[in-house]
C-alpha cells in the first residue's frame, strides 16, 4: 500500500541502529576496557540508582519546562500580534524565522559571542553603560537562564510560524460573532482562538518537548555542563558516557531511558489535554 | 500542475545524479592516505608538510577541534575501520589508542629509518612521552609546555616580580584584580583544559594524581589544599572561566582583560601579533611558580587497521617532522628535536624560548594511564563543583576519587 | 478585524524591535566576520573598525567551501525530494486508516524521534561501513530520509486529515483507482502543506551535523562539518568560522525568500491540526 516505501526505508535504516542501541544497552560494552559482557538490565539498574542520573534529569526537566513555556507564551503573543497586523507581515515573518535556519552548532557559537564574560556583546554593552555585568556563563543561576534563552532564541520562531498559521485557520464566523458580542482583543485570543487550535498547540508542544529534551549542541558550546554541574542535562551525561568514559552500553541504556521518559511525558500530555475530546489525534 | 511536475522532474533528476555521482568516479584512482588531526597553527603547518611529503602520494588531511577529532577516531577505530590511516594523538590519548589495540607500534619502522631521518635527534623526554609498555607508538611532532604569562608592563609599574610561589601568585592576582581586568586567567573547561590547569596544582602542591598502583590519591590532605588554593585563586579569574578553554584565555590576555596566568607555549607567539593582540610586546613569560606544570607532546600514530603500507605512512610522518620542516615551525611550538632546542638563533628570535626551555626542565608529564582522559570526566566534574562552591572541596574530591576507583576497578586494575 | 491605527503602528514597531533584538546575534556574527581578531573581541564592542575581507576570501577561495556547498545542496535536495514523497504517501495511507490504528502507528514512528541523536551515530557508522557506503552520498541521504520521516509523516497526515472523506468517495465513484485518488485528488489539495514540510525537511537535512560528521568523508563533506573544523583553538579561526557561518546561512535564506509565497499560504490554508 502507500505505507510500503516509507516503512521499508524506516525499517532498513532506522530500526537497525535503534535495535543495535537497545541491544547494546543490555551489555557492559566498554570501549576503553574492551569488555563486552551481557548484563541484562544491569545498566538500567546502575543508572536508576545514581544520583548523577536523577540530578541531570531534574535539571533537564527544569530547563525544558522553562524553555518550552517561554517559547510558547512568547510565540503565541507574537503570532497574535502578527495576526492583528495588516502590513509587513510576510517580511517580519521571514526575518523572525532566521534564527531557526541556522545550524545549531553555529547558533551556539553566535550565542557564545554574545554571552561570554567581558568581551561578549552583552557584557560589552553593559560595561559601556557603566553596569558591571553578571557572569552569564559562569554563575549557576545565570548559566541556566542563558541556556533556556539559547533554546528559546532558536525555536521561538518555529512556534511563531506554526501558531500564526494556526490562528489564521480559526473560523472567521466565530470571530465575528465574538466581536459583535463586544469581545476585546485578549478575550478573543484566549477564549476563542486558543481553544480552537488546541490540537495544533498540542502538536507544537509535543514536538518542542521532544527536541528540547535532546538539546545538546548549545549547552555543550555555551557552558559545557557547568559551572560545576549546574547545566548538566541528560544528553550531556549521555555524551560523557559514550565519548569520554567510553561506556557505550550504559550510554545506550540512558538513551533508552530518555526515550521512555519523553514518550511517557508526551503520552501524559495528550491524555490530559484530550480527556474531554475524542480529537482528531 | 505542469510547473509542479517540471520542478519535480528537475529535482528528481538532481537526486538521481546525486545518487549516481559517487559511482561515476574513476575507479582506478589510487586510494589517498587519510589523516585526522586536531587543529592549531603548528598542526596546520605539519599537515601541509604531510600533503607535500612524497610526490605522487595523495594525503588527505582533515583537521578539526580536539574533541571532534577524538570522537571521530573513537567511532572509526572501535569499528575497526580502515580509515583513518594516520591519527593525531597527544600524550594522553595515544595511551588509550595503544591499549585498545587501535594503533600500531612503531619500533620496527623507527629502527629502519633511524639514520635516514636522524630520529635520535628527538629528545629522550619526547621519546619517552610517546612510549608505552616498552614500545614507541607515535612520531613526535610538537612539544608543548605551559608557561606563566604575565604583563611585564603592569608588573614593572607596580614594581613586582613574577611569582615564585603559589601564595605570591594568589596575592599578585588579587592586587591586579579589577572589574575591567581580571587578576588572572583560568581555563577550567572539562575535560582537557581543566585537567591541564589542575594538574599543575595537584603536582606542585599535592602528591600527584595517582600512586604506583594507580589508586587515586588526589583527595589526600595536600590534594585538598591544592584544590583549595585553586579555588582561592579563581576568585580573581576572568568571568566564565568554568567554560573557558585555551582560546578564551588567550583572548582574555590579548584583549587586556587579564593580567597573568598559565597557558601553553604554543600561544606565546600570538601575543605579539598586531592583528590579534592589543598587548603587543607587553607580555613576558616565566617559569610557573613551584614548577610541576604540565608539559605534553603531540604526535602522529599509524592505525592498526590501515590498508596502506605502514612504511609509506611512516616516511610521510618522518619527512613532515624532519629537522628542516620543524625549524620552519619553530615559533609555533616548542621543538621536539634537540638540535633545534639548542639553536642559539631560534632562542634569540623567539622571546618565549628561554622560559620554555627552563619550564620543560621542571615540568611534569601526564600520568601514563590510558584511562586518564576518561576518569578526567569525574575528576574535572569534582573540581568544578569544588571551585564553584557547589560542594565543599573535600567531599567533592572524595566523590571523584570514589568514582575513579570504581571505574578503574571495572577496567581490571587493583588485582 | 482591523485594528485602529493608533494601536497598529505601535504594535508594528514593537514587533520590529522584537525582530531586531532577535537578529542581534546574527548581525553581530556578520560584523565579526569582517573584523580582524583584535577588533572582534574588543571591549567595548567595536562598531567602527577597519574591515577585512580576508576571512570570507579564505573561506570561499582558499578553503574551497564551494565544494562543500555543492555536497550540501546535493544531499539536502535529494533527501527532501525522496523523504517528502514517501512520507506523503505514508501519511496518506495512515490518514485513511482507522483512527486507533493510525494513532498507534504514528506514536510508534514518532517515538523514534525521541532517541538521543548522538547514540545513533555509532550504529549508523557501523552499518554504513559494513555496506561500504562511507564517504558516499547514498549513506547520508538514506540516513537523513529515515530521520526525517517521523516529522514529515506526522505533519502531512494532519494536512490529509482535513480532506473530507466525501471527496475521496466521490473520486472512487468516478472510477479512480487508489493511486489516482492519491495523486490526482488528495495531493493537489494539500499542496501548500507539501511546501511547508519540504522546508522543514530541508532545514533539518541542510543543518545536520553529527551524522554528517560520521557518515561523510572528504569527498562528500557538508557545510556544517566543514564549519565545525574551524571552531577550535586559535582565535584566528573564530573570525574565520564567523565568515563561514554567515556564508552557510545564505543559501537557505535565498531559498526561503523564493518560497515565501508558498509557505505562508501553505500554513494558512493547511490548517495544521495535530
Amino acid at each position: 500500500m502507500f505505507l510500503i516505501p516509507s516503512a521499508t526505508t524506516l525499517a532498513a535504516v532506522l530500526l537497525y541502529p535503534l535495535g543495535y542501541a537497545i541491544y547494546l544497552s543490555l551489555f557492559n560494552y566498554d570501549l576503553g576496557a574492551g569488555i563486552e559482557r551481557f548484563i541484562g538490565l544491569g545498566n538500567y539498574g546502575a543508572l536508576l540508582s545514581e544520583a548523577r542520573f536523577w540530578d541531570s534529569l531534574q535539571r533537564t526537566v527544569g530547563i525544558v519546562s522553562a524553555a518550552v513555556a517561554l517559547e510558547f507564551s512568547l510565540g503565541l503573543l507574537v503570532a497574535y500580534g502578527l495576526y492583528r497586523l495588516s502590513f509587513g507581515v510576510r517580511t517580519l515573518n521571514l526575518l523572525m524565522f532566521m534564527p531557526n535556519i541556522i545550524t545549531p552548532v553555529v547558533a551556539a557559537l553566535f550565542l557564545r559571542w554574545i554571552f561570554i564574560g567581558r568581551w561578549g556583546l552583552l557584557s560589552g554593552i553593559l560595561i559601556s553603560l557603566g553596569i558591571f555585568p553578571p557572569d552569564f556563563l559562569g554563575d549557576p543561576g545565570w548559566a541556566r537562564a542563558t541556556v533556556v534563552l539559547a533554546d528559546a532564541w532558536q525555536f521561538t520562531p518555529f512556534m511563531i510560524l506554526v501558531l500564526y498559521a494556526g490562528l489564521n485557520t480559526v473560523d472567521q464566523s466565530q470571530i465575528e460573532a465574538a466581536a459583535i458580542d463586544g469581545a476585546g482583543a485578549w478575550t478573543l485570543l484566549f477564549r476563542i482562538m486558543v481553544p480552537a487550535i488546541r490540537p495544533l498547540i498540542l502538536f507544537v508542544l509535543a514536538i518542542r518537548m521532544m527536541d528540547a529534551f535532546r538539546f545538546f549542541d548549545q549547552i555543550y558550546v555555551l557552558t559545557a555542563g557547568g559551572p560545576g554541574t549546574a547545566t548538566e542535562t541528560i544528553t550531556l551525561y549521555t555524551y560523557s558516557l559514550a565519548f569520554r568514559l567510553l561506556q557505550v552500553g550504559k550510554a545506550s541504556a540512558l538513551g533508552m531511558l530518555t526515550l521512555l521518559i519523553v514518550a511517557g511525558a508526551i503520552a501524559t500530555m495528550i491524555a490530559v489535554l484530550y480527556r474531554r475530546e475524542k480529537g482528531s489525534f | 500542475m505542469r510547473t509542479k511536475i517540471g520542478r519535480r522532474v528537475i529535482l528528481n533528476g538532481l537526486a538521481a545524479s546525486g545518487l549516481a555521482a559517487p559511482f561515476i568516479h574513476p575507479a582506478n584512482a589510487a586510494p589517498a592516505v587519510q589523516m585526522i588531526s586536531h587543529r592549531f597553527p603548528a598542526l596546520e603547518y605539519l599537515a601541509e608538510k604531510m600533503r607535500n611529503a612524497i610526490p605522487g602520494v595523495e594525503v588527505n588531511t582533515q583537521l578539526m577541534p580536539f574533541d571532534k577529532a577524538l570522537e571521530l577516531a573513537t567511532i572509526a577505530f572501535s569499528s575497526k575501520s580502515s580509515t583513518p590511516d594516520i591519527i593525531y594523538a597527544n600524550d594522553s590519548t595515544f595511551l588509550t589508542f595503544a591499549k585498545n589495540g587501535w594503533i600500531r607500534p612503531l619500533d620496527d619502522l623507527w629502527e629502519k629509518h633511524r639514520q635516514e631521518f636522524d630520529l635520535d635527534d628527538f629528545t629522550p623526554t619526547v621519546r619517552h612521552e610517546h612510549s608505552y609498555r616498552g614500545h614507541i607508538w607515535s612520531v613526535p611532532s610538537t612539544s608543548n609546555v605551559m608557561l606563566f604569562f604575565y604583563r611585564k608592563d603592569l608588573f614593572d609599574k607596580a614594581g613586582k616580580q613574577p611569582p615564585k610561589t603559589f601564595v605570591e601568585y594568589r596575592d599578585l592576582a588579587k592586587s591586579f584584580n579589577s572589574p575591567l581586568r581580571a587578576g588572572t586567567i583560568s581555563c577550567l573547561r572539562p575535560v582537557d583544559a581543566a585537567l591541564n590547569e589542575s594538574s599543575w596544582y595537584i603536582n606542585a602542591l599535592g602528591d600527584g594524581w595517582f600512586d604506583e598502583q594507580w589508586r587515586p590519591i588526589f583527595n589526600d590532605p595536600k590534594g585538598v589544599a591544592a584544590i583549595d588554593m585553586l579555588k582561592q585563586i579563581t576568585r580573581y579569574a576572568q568571568q566564565g572561566f568554568t567554560s573557558a578553554a585555551n582560546d578564551e584565555c588567550m583572548i582574555a590576555l590579548q584583549q587586556d582583560t587579564a593580567a597573568m596566568g598559565l597557558q601553553w607555549a604554543t600561544r606565546a607567539l600570538a601575543m605579539d601579533d598586531p592583528n590579534k593582540s592589543r598587548v603587543v610586546g607587553k607580555i613576558d613569560w616565566a617559569v610557573p611558580p613551584q614548577g610541576h606544570e604540565p608539559f605534553g607532546g603531540d604526535g602522529y600514530c599509524i592505525s592498526a587497521f590501515t590498508k596502506q603500507d605502514p612504511d609509506l605512512l611512516f616516511r610521510i610522518l618522518a619527512i613532515a617532522t624532519s629537522k628542516q620542516n620543524l625549524r620552519g615551525a619553530a615559533g609555533l611550538m616548542v621543538p621536539t628535536r634537540t638540535s633545534l632546542l639548542q639553536d642559539k638563533q631560534l632562542a634569540a628570535k623567539y622571546r618565549f624560548y628561554p622560559a620554555a626551555l627552563a619550564s620543560i626542565a621542571v615540568g611534569t608529564g601526564t600520568p601514563q594511564l590510558p584511562e586518564f582522559y576518561s576518569v578526567g570526566d569525574f575528576i574535572t566534574r569534582g573540581i568544578q563543583q569544588a571551585v564553584t562552591g557547589e560542594m565543599e572541596v573535600k567531599p567533592a574530591l572524595d566523590a571523584a576519587t570514589a568514582q575513579t576507583q570504581a571505574f578503574l576497578r571495572g577496567h581490571g586494575y587493583y588485582r | 478585524m482591523r485594528l485602529r491605527r493608533r494601536v497598529e503602528v505601535p504594535l508594528f514597531l514593537l514587533l520590529c524591535a522584537f525582530t531586531a533584538v532577535n537578529l542581534t546575534p546574527v548581525g553581530w556574527a556578520v560584523l565579526t566576520s569582517f573584523k580582524h581578531p583584535v577588533d572582534a573581541f574588543a571591549v567595548p564592542p567595536k562598531l567602527i573598525f577597519t574591515p577585512t575581507f580576508e576571512f570570507h576570501y579564505e573561506v570561499w577561495v582558499e578553503k574551497a567551501f564551494w565544494h562543500y556547498l555543492i555536497n550540501s545542496v546535493i544531499i539536502s535536495a535529494s533527501t527532501v525530494v525522496v523523504s517528502v514523497s514517501i512520507g506523503t504517501m505514508a501519511a496518506y495511507g495512515l490518514s485513511r486508516l482507522a483512527s486507533r490504528t493510525s494513532r498507534g502507528v504514528l506514536f510508534g514512528i514518532l517515538s523514534m524521534r525521541m532517541f538521543p541523536h548522538i547514540l545513533l551515530a555509532i550504529p549508523f557508522f557501523v552499518l554504513a561501513k559494513w555496506l561500504g557506503l562511507i564517504n558516499t552520498y547514498p549513506a547520508m541521504i538514506l540516513a537523513l530520509i529515515a530521520i526525517n520521516q517521523p516529522f514529515t509523516i506526522w505533519l502531512m497526515r494532519s494536512f490529509f486529515l482535513d480532506v473530507p472523506a466525501e471527496i475521496y468517495e466521490a473520486a472512487e465513484i468516478d472510477g479512480c483507482g487508489s493511486w489516482q485518488v492519491f495523486a490526482c485528488v488528495a495531493v493537489p489539495l494539500v499542496r501548500p502543506g507539501v511546501w511547508v514540510t519540504a522546508l522543514f525537511s530541508l532545514l533539518l537535512a541542510y543543518n545536520e551535523f553529527l551524522l554528517a560528521l560520521v557518515l561523510t568523508g572528504p569527498a562528500t563533506k557538508t557545510l556544517p562539518v566543514a564549519l565545525a573544523e574551524y571552531g577550535a583553538e586559535d582565535i584566528n579561526y573564530w573570525t574565520l568560522s564567523a565568515a563561514a557561518a554567515v556564508g552557510i546561512m545564505l543559501p537557505i535564506l535565498v531559498f526561503m525568500m523564493l518560497l515565501q509565497r508558498h509557505l505562508v499560504r501553505g500554513l494558512a490554508l493547511g490548517a495544521v491540526k495535530g
